[in-house]
């Protein structure tokens, strides 16, 4: 094992590139990575195509900062907020490849690249203009049984980011609470960024190894970012900044409104 | 004047639909149904196992949050299956009951979260339909609620089929590839609405107090099937409301009526 403690923007400046396929952790506000997602809006990323299904201002921010070439999801939206209004107007005008899924096809197609297929098939796709307009589903019948079936493409990210709890310097990482599919997400990309709330010994990892929830051998680089959900929640951390994201869709309503959001929370330099 | 509000009448319109025993889903953004699925678990159907967004199952929330994905819903719970389970469980047949909304339902049931308009060339995008696609096709039950019933979300057609209810007609499912499930309730704010066995389509079972049958037509966009008599949706009982004001504090039932659309 290697420490692998970097710093927000070693990690982003070595680990995420233009044109990288970026699967994001967290689902709907609990545990976006949103630290990291300032970082990457900071150094001016392009052409990403970012992966999740429930997604919030993480997808709307990357999107509108204009770091985004294609989107893999199932909603993006900022609940009681309101539409996530970069998604909306970049999608309306074309701005951004959708690549429209439902929950299940999702993260079927990262659990496919996890396990080196280059499809899975699904069930219940059938009968959706979902499954008729996309490029990702198509028919298949199985082999075996005779059984009509939806292959889906694997989507393979070049990285994923997270936010977690813990780890240690080597990158055993601790999630507690909603794990969503964080951990498949990591297994199925080359490389994998996690920020943490906080940094704990080693031999804590070794004295319960059974909370480890993401091993070393898929984290490229720890970074010790306190609050590095917000204003999204931590579970038993904190709970999301409802004033914040309620400050954030406002802002969105207008691009300049969102430049300006970006120049006193993004550029500033908050981490 | 009443003393509950429309959210509250939805909100045991949607408890009514959970069987004990069922295992269910509960999506993003849900408030009502949310509320409706703790008020059946501490009511008529206490074994039902609730999947929630925050992943958390059998959760002791001291109160309903905000966002169904916060992690208060998921306080002291027992396990967290996350949603890799709730896909297995529902491609096996085991998932009883889902709830999903939409910016469109049409006659047979299917809704739209997608987009209005075209879908390369939309006129609005909207979030997408989240588990909806999937859970449509895999779930036995799925019940549909629109917020604000009008001839822009009761429509003739949806723009897109985001989740599939009963297509085109009787047989429609079967032959797309889908063999079990379909939409079996609509709930809005005027009324509730079921599908009639034989021709798939959607029929009035009851108006809210204090609405028309005539308020219900104007705000259809379709031939609705009205029954001979058309009863009112029961409202709830003081006891309904006591627990649902008890486990819902900051009203966050009431957030689907207070947003801009």
């Amino acid at each position: 094992m290697e420490e692998r403690l970097l710093s927000l923007q070693e990690a982003v400046s070595r680990y995420v590139h233009d044109g990288d396929v970026v699967a994001v952790g967290g689902v709907g506000r609990n545990r976006s990575p949103m630290a990291l997602v300032r970082e990457i809006v900071r150094q001016g990323k392009k052409d990403l195509h970012i992966v999740g299904r429930e997604k919030g201002m993480d997808f709307d921010m990357l999107i509108g900062a204009g770091c985004v070439r294609k989107v893999s999801f199932a909603l993006v939206s900022l609940e009681e907020f309101g539409l996530a209004m970069n998604f909306r107007r970049k999608a309306q005008a074309g701005d951004i490849e959708l690549d429209e899924h439902a929950c299940n096809s999702v993260i079927t197609s990262i659990r496919a690249a996890a396990m080196g297929l280059p499809f899975l098939p699904v069930k219940g796709m059938f009968g959706s203009d979902v499954f008729r307009v996309s490029k990702s589903l198509t028919e298949i019948t199985c082999p075996f049984t005779g059984e009509r079936l939806a292959a889906v493409r694997a989507i393979k990210p070049d990285v994923t980011i997270i936010h977690a709890h813990q780890a240690d310097k080597f990158g055993n990482v601790r999630i507690q609470g909603s794990p969503f599919e964080d951990a498949l997400k990591a297994r199925a990309a080359d490389r994998t960024i996690v920020t943490v709330e906080e940094i704990i010994e080693h031999e804590e990892i070794r004295a319960n190894p059974h909370l480890t929830t993401i091993p070393y051998i898929y984290v490229t680089a720890v970074v010790h970012v306190p609050q590095g959900a917000w204003p999204a929640s931590c579970d038993g951390y904190y709970e999301s900044d409802r004033e914040h994201v309620q400050e954030y869709a406002s802002s969105t309503k207008t691009p300049e409104g969102f430049q300006e959001y970006l120049e006193k929370y993004v550029y500033s330099g908050r981490s | 004047m009443s003393d509950y509000t429309i959210a509250e009448l939805m909100s045991v319109c949607m408890a009514k639909e959970v069987r004990d025993g069922d295992l269910l889903v509960q999506g993003l953004y849900s408030p009502m149904v949310m509320v409706g699925c703790w008020l059946a678990k501490r009511t008529h159907a206490p074994h039902a196992v609730i999947f929630n967004v925050s992943e958390g199952i059998e959760g002791r929330p001291r109160y309903l949050p905000y966002s169904t994905a916060e992690p208060e819903l998921a306080r002291d719970c027992v396990a967290f299956p996350d949603f890799l389970h709730v896909g297995e469980l529902a491609a096996r047949g085991r998932l009883d009951l889902v709830f999903l909304s939409a910016a469109q339902v049409d006659m047979y049931g299917n809704t739209n979260l997608s987009v209005i308009g075209d879908y390369c060339h939309p006129k609005v995008r909207l979030p997408g339909g989240a588990a909806t696609t999937y859970f449509f096709g895999m779930a036995k039950r799925s019940v549909i609620w629109i917020v604000r019933q009008s001839r822009k979300s009761f429509v003739e057609k949806v723009d897109f089929i985001t989740g599939v209810g009963y297509l085109d007609g009787p047989g429609a499912r079967e032959k797309a590839g889908l063999r079990w499930g379909g939409p079996v309730r609509v709930i809005t704010n005027l009324g509730v609405y079921s599908f009639d066995e034989e021709s798939k389509r959607m029929k009035l079972d009851s108006r809210h107090p204090g609405v028309s049958v005539e308020e219900i037509l104007e705000n259809t966009g379709f031939e609705l099937i009205l029954p001979p008599e058309v009863p009112e949706t029961p409202p709830p009982t003081q006891e309904q409301l006591r627990l649902i004001r008890e486990m819902d504090p900051n009203g966050v039932r009431e957030l689907e009526f207070k947003k801009e659309v």
